[in-house]
């Protein structure tokens, strides 16, 4: 009953939790990888207290976690071959250490940051990816 | 599961791309225009090799990868040219053929008209890298372009991939001539290491006879001679007959073959150094020009004939660089040109009569002259100019061919003799059984545009025959590069009584008896070919491909014999492995042990509770408190990170170790109850898993007491990079380490995790379909 209650509704203040580890990972504790992980974590719940097919009725753009999946990767390596367009080794990031940076906030807009907005998108989108599956196969095997 | 990879990968793609409609929607339509698309294709890059190099021939020399000493280097001089031209020039003839052949071919098969984009994107694609390998001078741009022909070959050979043969064919084309082209490799490193540069016309300029020459130089020339199916590696060759027409026409005539002599004439000043080298090249240059040719003569497939002929017809121009000198020289680039020309019409011949008649045996061909009358001469023009006759290309060739020879001893001389003979009695028993004869089945009407790209070959191999210099000027442009200095070559008729014209006199006369005595001649073919099917190179071939496989299936099958031997087998070599690693590293102040201060308290605490986590784990025999014990020993751990300065390891550690714990739990909760009637374990076996989990423990416990003891991070190699952290924009060593230090192997991993989560998918959604 908890459960069924509070479930869906974790998931907005994962997402905030996440979008702040993420942001917070370039000065203080925090990375993308941890932050997938909690938002799944808190989509998980959702697939758990709601069942499949209300979850993603409810929240259409699970159905597309694997086009998210694919996203991801993709910005993540257009982003580590950027520095090769410009004749630079890969991973060069952008601004180079030193020049001036535009910042939002205590946020830098630099191309690390990018790489690690598609290392969130890849592996949230891959872990939502799995429990889609493994909660049809959890629905089939009830049948 | 063999097949799951491909259904994997079959997921994968529809996923990327889609759908399957993209493929649907590909009509028969716009398969033609896929095809005229390759033949422009071909058509422009011939047009403009052939500008280049009448313009004098460009050098386009980057940098590729500076600090491995790698350059993109490429190049049209002679010997570029020379090949480039033929890929691209037989490419566009070939193509034009394939326009018409792959439609039938398909339709015979009841194959979708869509499968013609895999026949024309890999088409392309060995033409690229044929052309790509004729210009390269750098030896390790050579072996990639070396292994992309490969690959692209192994998708042609193998185009028909519901039939066996096909897929055996294929695999065996590739495994030959990848695993020999590693040796190319190989010899590169080696002259690297003497030398310091993978660059040919530096490394010519630099290199002495010696044993790293010598041993370099055997290994590139093993790459090259199981490419152009040499004996003992020439039986793939006759086995890759299984692709299509167009597909064997090319590689097997102009372009794949082509590329092992291409290597040899590249590099041939380095070979030139040793001469223990050259005599080899001839000993493998005739014993493949005998093998082959007697082979050709026992055949009765069309396309195995010429399959052994090419086999044999390699063999003369690898003779010929052994010979070495710059009239061998220029006879082996002539040659090259001249066999191309004439054997790829001779495969589209081929391929034009089975489909007209739907019969493949020479036993049951014959008197199709009058049939296909102009087919009959196109290639009567193409026979004649691989078997030398005069007014045709062809002559010219055996003219510099027997000039070599004899200027290279009598012995030579009459090895080149009998060769010839041969050469001619195989392939005058090709055309005279297909055209003249007793008539057998009978010819349907086949497109046009079967039969022209053969006549097209047949009028250059005839008005080579008349106007030779051009070809001369070429053939003595590459052979200039293969002997290091200008080289002239003069072919032409003389009516006199000098040793060539007699040497072609007595060939044809040899050939001729050949020819004539067809008992005989068959009974010796036949034993030879028998004698080879009973002990030769292919059955080793086989026996070590079934050894491989049967020692890979042991070692599988030790290995998923059950849960425990799986275990074992990600622990045990593990734990030796890394125990072997710290027998040979000297462990000086490695194992120290530190004193504990009282404000370590905490962390002996929670350490405890670790341990006595992992023994509860270990050591209950239920199923959830193992898991609860598990991560408990995992948080403890991650608080263990966040007391001694490693809050983001920790987060790290917290979120997975929460994941993981779900996970153990949703997969324990799915499992069948506790069966009471299971047998308790074997006393044995708990011995063994004790030894197992003791020997990996061990290791890890050594390894992580050696890193704890090591300098502290303040002054170690770590200092330097988290020093520069804050260059990076950054304040957490673990995000920058992820996205700058180690960006590159971030994303590899990442890239595996896509794929795999694509995998699992794909799997889950089949273990799904198999239980309804």
């Amino acid at each position: 009953m908890i459960i069924e209650v509070v479930g869906p509704r974790l998931l907005g203040p994962a997402v905030v939790l996440a979008i702040a580890i993420i942001v917070k990972g370039y000065a203080d504790v925090g990375d993308a990888f941890s932050a997938a992980v909690i938002v799944a974590l808190a989509i998980g719940l959702r697939y758990v207290s709601l069942g499949r097919e209300r979850a993603e009725q409810g929240l259409p753009i699970l159905r597309h976690a694997s086009t998210i999946t694919a996203i991801g990767l993709l910005l993540a390596l257009g982003v580590g071959f950027l520095g090769v367009v410009r004749g630079d080794p890969p991973f060069t990031h952008l601004p180079a250490a030193g020049e001036t940076v535009i910042t939002i906030g205590s946020l830098e807009l630099i191309t690390a940051v990018a790489f690690d907005i598609g290392l969130f998108l890849l592996v949230t989108g891959a872990l939502v990816v799995l429990m889609h599956h493994l909660a049809e196969l959890v629905a089939g095997r009830d049948q | 599961m063999p097949g799951s990879f491909h259904i994997v990968v079959k997921r994968l793609f529809r996923d990327l791309t889609g759908s399957a409609g993209i493929l649907a929607a590909m009509t028969a339509r716009t398969s033609t225009a896929l095809a005229w698309a390759a033949i422009a294709m071909a058509a422009g890059a011939f047009v403009a090799l052939l500008i280049g190099w009448l313009g004098g021939g460009f050098v386009l020399d980057l940098p590729w990868a500076p600090t491995l000493g790698l350059r993109l280097d490429l190049a049209l001089d002679g010997i570029g040219a020379l090949y480039a031209l033929l890929a691209t020039g037989i490419g566009l003839l070939v193509f034009a053929y394939g326009r018409a052949y792959l439609p039938l071919h398909l339709g015979q098969a009841e194959r979708p008209a869509p499968d013609a984009w895999r026949f024309w994107s890999w088409m392309v694609l060995f033409m690229a890298a044929m052309v790509g390998l004729a210009l390269a001078r750098d030896l390790v741009l050579m072996f990639v372009f070396f292994d992309l022909t490969a690959v692209a070959s192994y998708f042609l050979i193998g185009f028909d991939r519901e039939q066996r043969e096909a897929r055996g064919g294929a695999l065996m084309a590739l495994v030959v001539t990848g695993v020999s082209a590693v040796a190319m490799l190989m010899g590169g490193v080696l002259l690297y290491v003497e030398y310091g540069t993978f660059a040919l016309p530096a490394l010519i300029e630099r290199a002495e006879p010696g044993g790293v020459t010598l041993a370099a130089g055997a290994l590139i020339a093993t790459a090259a001679l199981a490419k152009s199916a040499q004996v003992p590696l020439h039986f793939w060759l006759p086995r890759a007959m299984v692709a299509p027409t167009p597909v064997s026409a090319y590689l097997h005539s102009a372009a794949m073959v082509a590329a092992g002599v291409l290597v040899l004439g590249r590099v041939h000043p380095l070979l030139a150094l040793n001469e223990v080298l050259l005599t080899a090249l001839i000993v493998v240059g005739f014993a493949s020009i005998v093998v082959g040719g007697v082979l050709a003569l026992a055949q009765d497939e069309l396309k195995q004939i010429l399959a052994h002929s090419t086999i044999s017809q390699y063999g003369y121009v690898v003779v010929l660089y052994g010979i070495g000198g710059s009239a061998a020289a220029g006879a082996a680039a002539l040659y090259v040109v001249t066999h191309a020309i004439a054997k790829s019409a001779l495969f589209m011949t081929a391929g034009a009569v089975t489909l007209a008649t739907d019969e493949s045996r020479l036993s049951r061909l014959g008197g199709l002259g009058t049939r296909m009358p102009l087919l009959a001469i196109a290639s009567g023009v193409a026979a004649a100019t691989l078997a030398a006759l005069p007014l045709t290309l062809g002559f010219f060739k055996d003219e510099l061919f027997f000039g070599a020879a004899i200027g290279a001893g009598p012995g030579i001389g009459a090895m080149a003799v009998v060769a010839a003979a041969l050469t001619f009695a195989y392939i005058g028993r090709f055309w005279l059984g297909l055209f003249t004869g007793r008539p057998g089945a009978l010819p349907n009407a086949i497109p046009h545009l079967l039969v022209l790209p053969v006549a097209v070959l047949a009028v250059v191999a005839g008005a080579g025959g008349i106007v030779v210099s051009p070809f001369a000027a070429l053939a003595a442009d590459a052979a200039g590069v293969s002997h290091g200095a200008p080289v002239a070559i003069a072919p032409a008729y003389h009516l006199d009584a000098r040793p060539e014209n007699l040497m072609a006199l007595a060939a044809w006369a040899l050939g001729g008896l050949v020819l004539v005595t067809a008992g005989a001649r068959d009974r010796v073919a036949g034993f030879v070919a028998r004698a080879g099917d009973a002990m030769g190179p292919r059955r080793w071939y086989g026996a070590a491909l079934h050894a491989a496989n049967r020692l890979s299936d042991r070692l599988h099958g030790l290995e998923v014999h059950d849960l425990r031997t799986s275990l074992a087998a990600v622990l045990v070599p593990g734990g030796i492995l890394m125990g072997l690693a710290f027998a040979v590293t000297p462990t000086d102040g490695t194992f120290e042990v530190g004193p504990i201060l009282a404000g370590d308290l905490p962390i002996v605490v929670l350490l405890a509770l670790g341990i006595a986590a992992a023994i509860t784990a270990a050591r209950d025999p239920g199923r959830f408190r193992p898991v609860l014990a598990l991560s408990v020993l995992g948080f403890a751990l991650a608080a263990v990170y966040a007391m001694v300065g490693a809050p983001d390891v920790a987060l790290v550690a917290v979120v997975v170790e929460t994941m993981l714990t779900l996970v153990f739990v949703g997969a324990f909760a799915g499992l069948p109850p506790p069966d009471p009637s299971m047998p308790p374990p074997v006393p044995g076996r708990r011995f063994r898993n004790a030894i197992a989990g003791v020997a990996a423990g061990a290791s890890a416990f050594a390894v992580i007491w050696a890193a704890l003891s090591r300098v502290p991070i303040a002054s170690g190699d770590a200092a330097a990079q988290i020093e520069r952290v804050a260059d990076a924009h950054g304040g957490d060593v673990v995000t920058v380490i992820l996205a700058d230090f180690r960006g590159l192997d971030t994303m590899v991993e990442i890239t595996v995790l896509a794929v795999a989560i694509f995998g699992v998918a794909a799997l889950l959604r089949r273990g799904r379909a198999g239980t309804r």
